[in-house]
């Protein structure tokens, strides 16, 4: 309990002005994440060390330890970051569309265009996503939850337009979630262009649309 | 074994001419232990990976569970990558095998061959979910070599998925106009989504299956003319 109480107490004091000690905590962490983010776009999540990202920051393992529990929690950090801005960017696309179909295709354009610099980090996140031991928490974190509401969100618009009728709403917004990331091995294997990737997302986005489509 | 052509052979004189010779022999029999190592590596391995997980699986249980030394499993695999791949081959020739013997019996709509299609998948691989699951995440694995095939680059679900659309355009359920292989890659998506399902939420082969049908049907509003 004082234990606590200690630390509620920094927490307060912090808010007002960052103790030395909190702003050096957050230095740490930054220098680790931006070590890792490296290392894992060079090596991918399985190469990539937490010992390599240790000396990549200049640091012992030691401290990188005593700030993330394990490689797939120092990921999941990276992740979660990249993503808030990713559903920023697709939040931002979606109010320029008109209509569901044009909507969903600006959203996914704006999340092929927000990895196109950064295609190994997303191999490394399909590689953690599909893992039957880490993938659940990456995919169930909270951003991942938004991106996929976002979709939610532009069909039940959509069904409110009169446009689509409400027939299996999840499960259509959760195959163009699929749909969206079925892509990026094209983009990360086969080099495909932004135009190659949204002339497939708009076919994709019309065959699943088609059922719900009012005649 | 011990038919009367191999005794008569056995009882001539050794004379190096009607035996093969000895570097043949050693040759072969160096090739059929190879060959016996590579079994047991593969069926320790697929063991392993099925209880313990493919991250959770070190090349040295996987030797020792076989019962070979680590050198000789580096002397027939590069890596756990390889090994992971070449489980998955000798499972899925299984599955293809029993496909290509039922796919042309099957009569219906494209939409019900689909169903089958895939109903048939999940009855073969329910029982090893996180199997299947390593084997997609490993498409993306860094340390994979080249000669590994995951998942996506196993392209007879491809064909089979392509021949059973192409029925359907014979048979006017398809719409001609649409582009085949963006309904393969779709199909092919929500295969593997249903893994994740099955993993993540202990689903069934039955209940696997229940989703797949929605979401071929799903997808099949989308290939069916117009009338």
């Amino acid at each position: 309990m004082m234990h606590a109480t200690k630390i509620q107490a920094a927490e307060d004091t912090s808010a007002k002005a960052p103790t030395r000690r909190a702003l050096a905590k957050q230095q740490t962490r930054a220098k680790v994440l931006a070590a890792a983010r490296r290392l894992f776009s060079e090596q991918g999540y399985e190469g990539a060390t937490i010992r390599d990202i240790a000396s990549a920051a200049g640091m012992s393992t030691g401290a990188v330890f005593a700030n993330f529990t394990d490689k797939s929690d120092l990921f999941r950090e990276i992740m979660v970051t990249d993503m808030a801005a990713l559903a920023d960017a697709m939040r931002e696309a979606a109010a320029r569309g008109a209509g569901v179909e044009d909507t969903l295709l600006r959203m996914f354009a704006a999340g092929y265009a927000f990895y196109r610099s950064q295609l190994p980090l997303a191999r490394a996140a399909f590689s953690v996503g599909w893992s039957p031991e880490d993938g659940p928490a990456l995919r169930n974190a909270a951003p991942v939850q938004v991106l996929n509401s976002l979709i939610v969100e532009q069909l039940g618009q959509g069904v409110e337009r009169g446009e689509l009728r409400p027939d299996d709403l999840a499960l259509r917004a959760q195959m163009l979630f699929d749909a969206y990331l079925s892509n990026y091995p094209q983009a990360i294997f086969e080099g495909w262009t932004l135009e190659a990737l949204q002339d497939r997302a708009r076919d994709q986005i019309r065959v699943l649309l088609a059922g719900a489509r009012r005649a | 074994m011990s038919s009367p052509g191999r005794i008569a052979t056995d009882a001539l004189p050794d004379d190096g001419l009607l035996s093969p010779p000895a570097a043949v022999v050693a040759s072969s029999l160096r090739r059929t232990q190879k060959e016996a190592t590579r079994n047991r590596v593969i069926d320790a391995a697929r063991e392993l990976f099925d209880t313990q997980g493919y991250q959770g699986t070190t090349i040295r249980e996987i030797a020792r569970h076989a019962g070979v030394s680590v050198g000789s499993v580096f002397t027939t695999f590069a890596s756990k990558g390889e090994i992971l791949s070449q489980v998955m081959q000798d499972r899925l020739d299984g599955l293809y095998a029993e496909l290509d013997r039922v796919m042309p019996h099957l009569r219906g709509a494209t939409i019900e061959r689909l169903r089958t299609m895939f109903a048939i998948h999940f009855a073969f691989e329910v029982q090893h979910t996180r199997l299947f699951l390593a084997h997609i995440a490993s498409a993306y694995d860094w340390t994979l070599p080249p000669s590994a095939k995951p998942m996506g680059k196993t392209p007879r679900l491809q064909e089979i998925i392509r021949e059973c659309l192409a029925k359907g355009v014979a048979d006017g359920d398809v719409d001609p106009a649409i582009e085949t292989q963006e309904i393969v890659d779709l199909l092919m998506a929500a295969y593997a989504w249903a893994y994740r399902l099955a993993a993540w939420n202990d689903a069934n082969a039955a209940e696997l299956t229940a989703v797949m049908d929605r979401q071929i049907g799903l997808i099949a509003q989308g290939f069916t003319p117009r009338s």
